[in-house]
């Protein structure tokens, strides 16, 4: 839908999801965990074992074909993003037992250096599920267009019936605003005689600039 | 008295067709969903992630979130216009099913102080009041008549999509809390790696500044994460509650339906009052 932006991330995380064990960890000391990606890029099928919940995706008999696809599509980027935090979770854990093996001691400077290099990578595994989680955003969008502009149409269908019902209401106020008129010139109250001519004078103009909405009787 | 004559007329004419029906549950279903918050406020926030999380970012962190912040701002329109769209159609649903903007009840009573200047003229008092009363009844049993039929047909030719453009919504907001998570992690998570490798002697004072931003920052994330519940819930709510009302059409003014409905706005209240506490 949305045009010539997309084109640029859509790129961007195309290559990244292939390219996903080689971004992962460095390892020096995290030889123990880098088993974990392989859990987390067969998630796509199955689940990833100790991951963060999925909700399920909320299915409706929708007919729309091309919003199903969509939808799935949304699910398995969304997955893909989630098994791409889940590294990321994994590898800061492991930061942080090492950080924590060091307890009262200082850690040696070529140690942190290390630490934060670990630390920048974990923060490149989130941005990148960050564009997946965007170009996740962007499916949900596609698809939604016919949904969105029926619900347009019937908004202004229905706006069009309130117009006739104020046609209706008007009618039966002038009843009530005849009557009052000839009781007014029963008792000659000619001020009120004033008021009534000038409200049917109303509904009149009314009734005109409402009138072309014939179809809506039942 | 002819014309008294003549309304009793139509108004036993009115009786035959369906009673009057009462659609206040429906219009307080519909203000209430038009209402409901959430969504906008944290389609902004996700909107915005790129501006909270630049200070953490590595330079080559930076430039990926960039890009990734562009796609964002290209579709933000997208994800309000659904939302206003659900608004709108919640808002005429709410005015096809509203009783005051028919109820000719002001121009009724006036209608009675009219009528009670010329009860010299042979009418009485109690047909001043039959008449009030009649003329009521009449505007309601034509009206509602109306009201009904076309908030059946939006309900109906509605419900599918606005069952889509909810479960759009639905699916975004998760995405924005799993997106919104995925930040905090990166926000806290260098705090939590570097407080315990610093220096304890010479970065006394930023270790100590640290920690209170660290504080600070986790008892927001706290609240926010609320939000997604609560706006989640909403959506939830609204979608049900619509179902609902179109499986129920046809005896929308039955006890049962009207005590469903009420169920839902109250909600629906409950919920908009817990976003707005926070």
């Amino acid at each position: 839908m949305s045009t010539p932006s997309d084109s640029k991330p859509k790129q961007a995380s195309g290559e990244a999801s292939p390219a996903l064990p080689l971004m992962t960890p460095r390892e020096p000391a995290a030889a123990a965990q880098t088993t974990q990606p392989k859990p987390a890029t067969t998630a796509m099928t199955a689940g990833t074992p100790g991951a963060v919940p999925q909700p399920a995706m909320v299915a409706l008999d929708v007919a729309n074909v091309a919003r199903v696809d969509a939808l799935s599509s949304v699910e398995n980027v969304v997955e893909l993003a989630d098994s791409v935090v889940h590294i990321a979770d994994q590898l800061h854990e492991r930061i942080l037992e090492e950080i924590a093996c060091y307890q009262d001691r200082t850690m040696p400077d070529s140690q942190k250096a290390v630490m934060h290099a670990l630390m920048d990578d974990e923060l490149l595994l989130r941005q990148r599920a960050q564009a997946l989680y965007a170009e996740a955003t962007t499916c949900v969008i596609h698809g939604l267009d016919q949904p969105q502009r029926h619900l347009m149409a019937l908004t202004a269908a229905a706006a069009e019936q309130i117009r006739h019902i104020g046609v209706i209401a008007e009618t039966t106020g002038l009843v009530g605003e005849i009557l009052s008129l000839v009781g007014g010139i029963a008792t000659g109250r000619l001020s009120q005689v004033k008021a009534a001519l000038d409200n049917i004078k109303l509904h009149h103009t009314a009734l005109k600039a409402l009138k072309p909405t014939p179809q809506a009787k039942t | 008295m002819l014309r008294v004559g003549v309304l009793v007329g139509l108004v036993l004419a009115g009786c035959a067709s369906p009673g009057p029906v009462s659609l206040t549950e429906v219009r307080e279903f519909a203000d209430a969903s038009a209402k409901l918050g959430g969504y906008a406020e944290l389609s902004r926030r996700y909107r915005d992630t790129y501006q909270r999380e630049l200070p953490y970012l590595s330079p080559q962190a930076e430039r990926m979130a960039r890009d990734t912040d562009a796609k964002r701002q290209s579709v933000f329109e997208n994800f309000v216009a659904i939302q206003k769209t659900l608004v709108l159609y919640m808002q005429t649903l709410s005015l096809l099913a509203g009783e005051d903007r028919y109820d000719l009840s002001g121009r009724i009573d006036e209608l009675g102080h009219g009528l009670g200047a010329v009860t010299d003229s042979g009418l009485t008092q109690r047909h001043v009041a039959a008449y009030a009363g009649m003329t009521r009844l009449l505007t309601r049993i034509i009206t509602s008549r109306y009201q009904n039929q076309h908030v059946d047909t939006m309900v109906r030719d509605g419900d599918a999509d606005v069952q889509a453009l909810l479960d759009a919504m639905m699916v975004l907001t998760r995405i924005y809390e799993k997106a919104n998570a995925n930040e905090q992690k990166t926000v806290l998570g260098s705090f939590n790696a570097d407080i315990p490798m610093a220096n304890r002697t010479t970065d006394r004072m930023l270790v100590m500044l640290a920690k209170v931003h660290l504080q600070n920052k986790t008892a927001e994330y706290k609240l926010i994460d609320r939000r997604y519940k609560l706006a989640q819930q909403g959506l939830t709510k609204v979608a049900l509650g619509h179902q609902k009302m179109r499986e129920n059409m046809d005896h929308l003014s039955s006890a049962e339906t009207r005590r469903m409905l009420a169920g839902y706005v109250r909600d629906l209240h409950l919920i908009r009052n817990a976003l707005s506490d926070d």
